[in-house]
């Protein structure tokens, strides 16, 4: 997935002059090698380095986007967003509304490494998109895989609003596909159905996308020593799998259709379940589907706590966890 | 508790130099030996250990730039800038311009006509003169108090008045930010917003943008104003870095006025002021005294010429005075001397200073003062009535321009929500009745 990053941001520097990429250590390639060869073909001026400053990083990008050029910036991992919070809430999100829409920062795209990655403990794991649902203004995307990341990360920078672009680590390497070489497009706050199904909607984003995959495949066929947990009748149960890959704004029509037609909702995410994501999603589907509901929505999340280290197969929701899940709904 | 409160100012009032000073003994460089220097550094290799403080010992300070002393007679050896009699009147009638647009909000705002202001005597006419050689070619991003560089760019009174009420003449924001926060793009005027800071890795960005601009290469500068209080912010050191090592034409202008609210410029730092940090960003840096406004027009001339020669950042210390309180919710004399802040505006006055020059050079008299201020007054006057009388903008536009492009269904959902709830208690709820008067479109537009 690191070279789909790198092919799209290749796309749009060479069509549009005035698009720079700048951050942590993006000039020697990336610490996720999301930018090599970038600087080599295009030059210091429009692939640098900068100073070790989140919150630096962010306002030089929206003083950039506010003449009208594409500023694509990296945070090196989204744990360390934080410190750009304010220029984020603040200042991108409010920008064009507060000038009365006479200025604006659509070219700006924030694109930044998240989710866990099997080691990353409490500062390289964690997946802030909640903190950012209610900067109304900007826009969040989280793709799935390389396809996804290209055709998303396109869209995103030509957007023509500032958009927070966060890419599930763990996949850079390990997910591998065809990607179309030439510029397309995936459009913006449209969740994508992965497995049709009618008796279970199953919704979630980025590095979870897997899990509930296997999860399903478990349900379907489970290994001789999960067979006598999973009852025989659930097994042609069918889930339908909705990928979100906006998470602000959402789909919710693509969600609450789905939910209506199989009355019962499962959300996975990793981040912790307390003001996560999948609070906002469960409060608006129970409000437009409560009559077609035939079991509580569940949400199974990182627990709340921090990402400890050594404890990270029981803290994020794996297969077993969301199989589990699945069953518990189905069976209310 | 009373004694304690007492140690507090007397501690308050102590300059922190004085005893700083007996700690830090002269600085000189010990003699570089023969060791070379370390490879991430270009500093000499000593075997005398010795610290260094080069800010707060009695040698280190950044000198005051000056023109005219505080009567507007040019100082020994000053330089004046260019400067004829159609020019500086321009110049005073400008500076006479802010406090009457001042004080006229100031007393409405006593009246409770708009809900907010943030005033000051303003020495930035020097600066904004020098920023724009060519009308509108310049970019700057405000602060709080940067009214001045707009009327002298010829934004208007109208314009500062119809953003003040909010009202539906407002372009800087569709009467959705708090008074004084302004914003123009046709003057090159990034939109005001409240975070303090905020705005200067921002300008060191428009300087990069600048920059790559090949029809604004090597002829615009970014600039960016604030205040020594923000200096303290995060932001301030962000902008200064990345200014300094990405590059950017851009003008850091600091006005040090003393206070941030209540707090002390002591309070705020104990080095030499906000001027000391530049060097060490590595930008040339000048400290100029602002209440001299010829002394600002050639620091920031000369800054400009820098900033563009090189393409680097400059940073420009102007030492103020703060006379007004910091806002209308502010009462300063809870914090300071009425008599401190009396002898300041008659001795140190930059309005005052500026107009004996040009007494002295018989471009100005009494008379014309005195029918300067009449007019003023009146233009204000006029536009304020003007602008209290029109109706806000739609109320529609509570909910417009927090997207570019598709509006999401979240902000439509709640919008038709609101115009629902109109049409039921509009005209039963008395706080809604007489408040949708004020709007143009009355709410009626929202459910569009």
């Amino acid at each position: 997935m690191y070279q789909a990053v790198r092919d799209a941001l290749s796309i749009v520097l060479a069509k549009d002059d005035t698009a720079v990429v700048f951050g942590e250590d993006v000039a020697f390639g990336g610490v996720f090698r999301c930018t090599m060869g970038l600087a080599e073909e295009f030059g210091r001026e429009r692939v640098f380095n900068t100073p070790l400053t989140e919150q630096g990083i962010a306002g030089f990008g929206i003083g950039l986007a506010s003449m009208g050029h594409t500023a694509i910036a990296e945070i090196q991992f989204a744990d360390y967003i934080f410190p750009a919070f304010d220029q984020i809430v603040n200042e991108a999100a409010k920008y064009r509304y507060r000038a009365g829409g006479q200025f604006s920062i659509g070219g700006l795209t924030i694109r930044t490494p998240t989710m866990a990655v099997g080691h990353g403990g409490l500062y390289h794991s964690q997946s802030p998109e909640g903190f950012f649902l209610g900067a109304s203004g900007i826009k969040i995307v989280i793709p799935r895989s390389p396809i996804q990341c290209k055709g998303l990360l396109l869209t995103s920078i030509r957007d023509p609003n500032p958009v927070l672009f966060m890419e599930p680590k763990i996949l850079y390497r390990s997910a591998v596909e065809q990607v179309p070489i030439d510029d397309f497009n995936i459009p913006l706050s449209r969740a994508e159905t992965l497995m049709p199904g009618s008796d279970l909607t199953l919704l979630t984003w980025g590095t979870p996308v897997y899990h509930c995959e296997s999860a399903i495949s478990l349900l379907r066929s489970p290994p001789p020593t999960l067979e006598p947990l999973v009852p025989p009748s659930l097994r042609s149960a069918t889930v339908e799998l909705i990928d979100l890959r906006t998470i602000l704004p959402w789909d919710i029509e693509t969600i609450v259709e789905s939910v209506k037609r199989t009355r019962r909702l499962v959300i996975v995410h990793e981040a912790g379940m307390t003001g996560g994501v999948g609070a906002e999603i469960a409060a608006e589907v129970q409000k437009r589907a409560f009559l077609r509901l035939e079991a509580p929505i569940r949400r199974i999340t990182g627990w709340d706590v921090p990402a400890a280290l050594q404890y990270e197969k029981f803290n994020m929701p794996d297969p077993i966890r969301i199989l589990d899940g699945i069953m518990e709904t189905l069976t209310y | 508790m009373i004694r304690v409160v007492r140690c507090l100012r007397h501690l308050r009032n102590t300059p922190l130099r004085s005893w700083r000073a007996l700690s830090t003994a002269a600085t000189t460089i010990p003699t570089a030996s023969n060791q070379g220097a370390l490879p991430t550094s270009r500093s000499p290799i000593v075997s005398e250990l010795r610290f260094f403080d080069s800010v707060t010992n009695e040698q280190g300070h950044i000198p005051t730039y000056r023109v005219l002393d505080g009567v507007g007679i040019p100082v020994e050896g000053g330089q004046l800038p260019e400067i004829n009699e159609e020019f500086a009147r321009r110049l005073y009638e400008h500076m006479v311009l802010l406090p009457t647009v001042d004080n006229v909000l100031y007393n409405v705002q006593r009246q409770g006509k708009i809900s907010f202001y943030y005033g000051e005597e303003a020495t930035i006419i020097g600066s904004a003169a020098m920023l724009a050689p060519d009308d509108d070619l310049k970019l700057e991003i405000g602060q709080y108090r940067e009214m001045g560089v707009l009327l002298w760019r010829g934004f208007g009174i109208d314009a500062i008045m119809a953003q003040c009420f909010g009202n539906l003449e407002d372009k800087s924001g569709k009467g959705r930010q708090m008074p004084m926060h302004f914003g123009s793009p046709e003057h090159h005027f990034h939109t005001i917003s409240s975070p303090l800071a905020t705005q200067i890795p921002q300008a060191a960005g428009v300087g990069y943008a600048l920059r790559r601009d090949p029809a604004r290469r090597d002829k615009n500068v970014a600039c960016v104003y604030f205040g020594e209080g923000a200096a303290s912010e995060g932001d301030f050191h962000a902008g200064m870095l990345l200014a300094s090592t990405i590059s950017c034409p851009t003008i850091f202008l600091a006005r040090n006025n003393g206070f941030a609210i209540s707090t002390p410029a002591h309070e705020q730092y104990a080095g030499d002021g906000i001027a000391a940090r530049g060097p060490g960003y590595g930008i040339d840096t000048v400290r100029v005294d602002g209440n001299d406004i010829l002394a600002v027009m050639n620091a920031v001339k000369e800054a400009r010429r820098r900033c563009l020669a090189s393409g680097r950042a400059v940073l420009v210390e102007a030492m103020t005075y703060r006379v007004g309180h910091h806002s209308t919710s502010d009462d300063s004399f809870a914090y300071r001397g009425r008599q401190e802040v009396d002898n300041k505006k008659k001795i140190d006055n930059p309005i005052m200073r500026f107009r004996l020059f040009m007494e002295s050079r018989g471009w100005w008299n009494d008379q014309e003062e005195d029918a300067l201020k009449s007019r003023l007054k009146k233009d204000v006057l006029t536009t304020l009535r003007k602008a209290e009388s029109l109706k806000q903008s739609d109320l529609r536009d509570l909910f417009t321009d927090v997207y570019a492009g598709e509006e999401p269904w979240n902000l439509r959902e709640q919008r038709e929500e609101l115009a629902g709830l109109i049409r039921k208690y509009g005209e039963a709820w008395q706080p809604w009745q007489s408040e949708l008067k004020r709007f143009r479109d009355e709410g009626k537009k929202l459910a569009d």
